[in-house]
């Protein structure tokens, strides 16, 4: 048992640092697409300098934690893009009968999909998040903190996406609904929670995983609650065995294909 | 001993259906329509161990969707198979440790490493370690003479040279049965001999039971012992290619691909 899953992170570890070394083969287009991303993501940053210029608190968040917030969304997803990336190719994969490879190997089907692409531009997204936090000073328990809510971030962002790609094993054209619901987790997710009440606060929670995975950890770096990190701990478990529960029932529906491909 | 039992398998497909142009496309959302394709329909047979079995049939036969079910990639909706006594739709990682495939159309290694990379990377998949996968990379690279081009990344290597690396690929973990989905399909005649050769060696010398799809006659004629030829999801011939090519070789004077056409024919007019 322990070995199989030695063995299998083995396999998982390789298929990253292959993914890796493919970028890496073009230095230029490497260091670009890093940097290009740390620049893109902290140019958003300077309409926040220019709101708290203006007024003290935004929602009841300070620009501290807005950079917090901002730090823990980028660096979530960023790790999230580089381990799993091909989670946001899910549905291509499935309709297209792309999954064959992955089945006849004596290997977890799920892990060896995820791993199998990493974004190099999300490696910009995660340094930006780490560098924000650095600049918050945090402290060495706060950081600690943030690193195991990125790490939490980085599953609920797969898992989210895990879920709404696997329904194409079911339905059509799921990538577009994938794609906005993670879009929009990341644009409500760099809000702060304040600014959100009523319905739209009820939806954040309940339909898109922003405020257990995004606001409520910001929340426990700001202020350390024990039971809410552990309801945040908690919610993520859930979300993700929920994703690996519908990916493997559907994978039951898989059809394969017959389309000419090359595994690239 | 049996390394292959299927028993009254069977595979549906659903497939959308829509009316022509934009009526039929908005009439389809208010009333989608479904179709049942019978893909593989109760088939039975078996391969004993050692066997070099060709399992044909014309485009749409249901070839491809049962080498699927056999090796764990689709369920079935029915029946019962058994390869090397594993059930692939329960076990199907357990198997997946036992056996090879190579799908001509599909490509399984990496393009952007190089074959020897690749290998490295099929070893860790099969728990091999690093001095066994070194040791069988070696076997294999002189076997199928891929020395020349072993440090060349995938995608720059010749259609011959790549079937090459996926058979060798296939084979890293010294698989009992090789499933082999068109292996020559795009190749030129001299790279298709060396391919069955070096199939034939391997059969030869590990026993490896070989489970092959091919339209070309060829394959089948230097490869195979025995025929099965399916249509309709059905299996409508089982027999040796020896006794298939005498039975009708005494008729008329035609030669193995002929003698499939003309089968393909009858059934299709059947």
């Amino acid at each position: 048992m322990l070995t199989a899953a030695k063995n299998q992170l083995r396999v998982c570890f390789l298929s990253i640092k292959y993914n890796i070394m493919r970028e890496m083969v073009n230095k230029v287009t490497f260091l670009t697409n890093v940097v290009f991303m740390v620049l893109n993501d902290a140019s958003i940053l300077v309409q926040w300098f220019i709101l708290f210029r203006l007024r003290d608190d935004v929602g009841g968040y300070s620009l501290r934690e807005v950079l917090m917030l901002w730090g823990l969304v980028a660096a979530s997803f960023g790790l999230s893009n580089i381990l799993f990336a091909r989670v946001l190719s899910l549905p291509d994969l499935i309709i297209n009968g792309k999954l064959d490879a992955f089945l006849v190997q004596p290997k977890k089907v799920l892990l060896g999909v995820l791993t199998s692409e990493t974004r190099i531009s999300a490696i910009g997204d995660l340094l930006y998040g780490v560098i924000l936090v650095c600049l918050c000073k945090p402290g060495v328990g706060g950081f600690f903190l943030f690193l195991l809510f990125v790490i939490m971030g980085a599953l609920a962002f797969t898992a989210f996406a895990l879920l709404l790609g696997s329904l194409s094993f079911w339905f059509v054209r799921m990538d577009i609904l994938q794609n906005q619901m993670l879009m929009g987790m990341i644009n409500f997710g760099t809000y702060p929670d304040g600014i959100f009440q009523g319905d739209a606060r009820v939806l954040l929670y309940l339909l898109m995983p922003v405020g257990m995975a995004l606001w409520q950890p910001a929340h426990v770096m700001a202020c350390f609650d024990g039971k809410m990190f552990l309801a945040v701990l908690g919610y993520v478990l859930l979300l993700s065995v929920a994703a690996v529960a519908v990916f493997y029932r559907g994978l039951r529906r898989y059809a394969s294909g017959n389309l000419m491909e090359a595994r690239l | 001993m049996q390394a292959i039992k299927v028993e009254n398998l069977s595979k549906t497909f659903r497939v959308k259906r829509k009316e022509k142009g934009m009526r039929g496309s908005v009439k389809a959302i208010f009333h989608p329509q479904t179709e049942e394709i019978r893909a593989v329909n109760g088939i039975s047979f078996s391969v004993k161990e050692g066997e070099m079995l060709a399992f044909i049939g014309p485009n749409g036969a249901g070839k491809s969707t049962t080498i699927k079910m056999l090796t764990g990639i689709l369920y079935p909706d029915g029946g019962r198979v058994e390869v090397l006594g594993i059930d692939p739709t329960k076990k199907r990682k357990q198997l997946a440790y036992r056996i090879g495939t190579v799908f001509g159309q599909k490509e399984q290694l990496w393009t952007h490493l190089t074959p020897y990379d690749n290998f490295r990377f099929f070893g860790a998949i099969y728990d091999l370690s690093e001095q066994e996968t070194e040791e069988r990379i070696v076997e294999l690279a002189e076997r199928f003479e891929l020395s020349g081009f072993i440090d060349t990344p995938v995608r720059n290597l010749s259609l011959g040279q790549r079937i090459r690396c996926e058979i060798v690929a296939s084979l890293l973990h010294k698989p009992k049965v090789l499933f082999l989905d068109e292996p020559t399909i795009g190749l030129d005649p001299v790279v298709k001999e060396n391919v069955r050769e070096l199939i034939r060696q391997m059969n030869r010398e590990e026993q490896t039971t070989i489970f092959l799809t091919s339209h070309d006659v060829g394959d089948i004629e230097k490869l195979c012992q025995r025929i099965i030829i399916v249509n309709d999801g059905q299996i409508v011939l089982d027999d040796s290619v020896d006794h298939l090519k005498h039975h009708y070789l005494e008729k008329k004077d035609i030669s193995l691909e002929d003698i499939i056409v003309e089968i393909y024919k009858a059934q299709g007019e059947g």
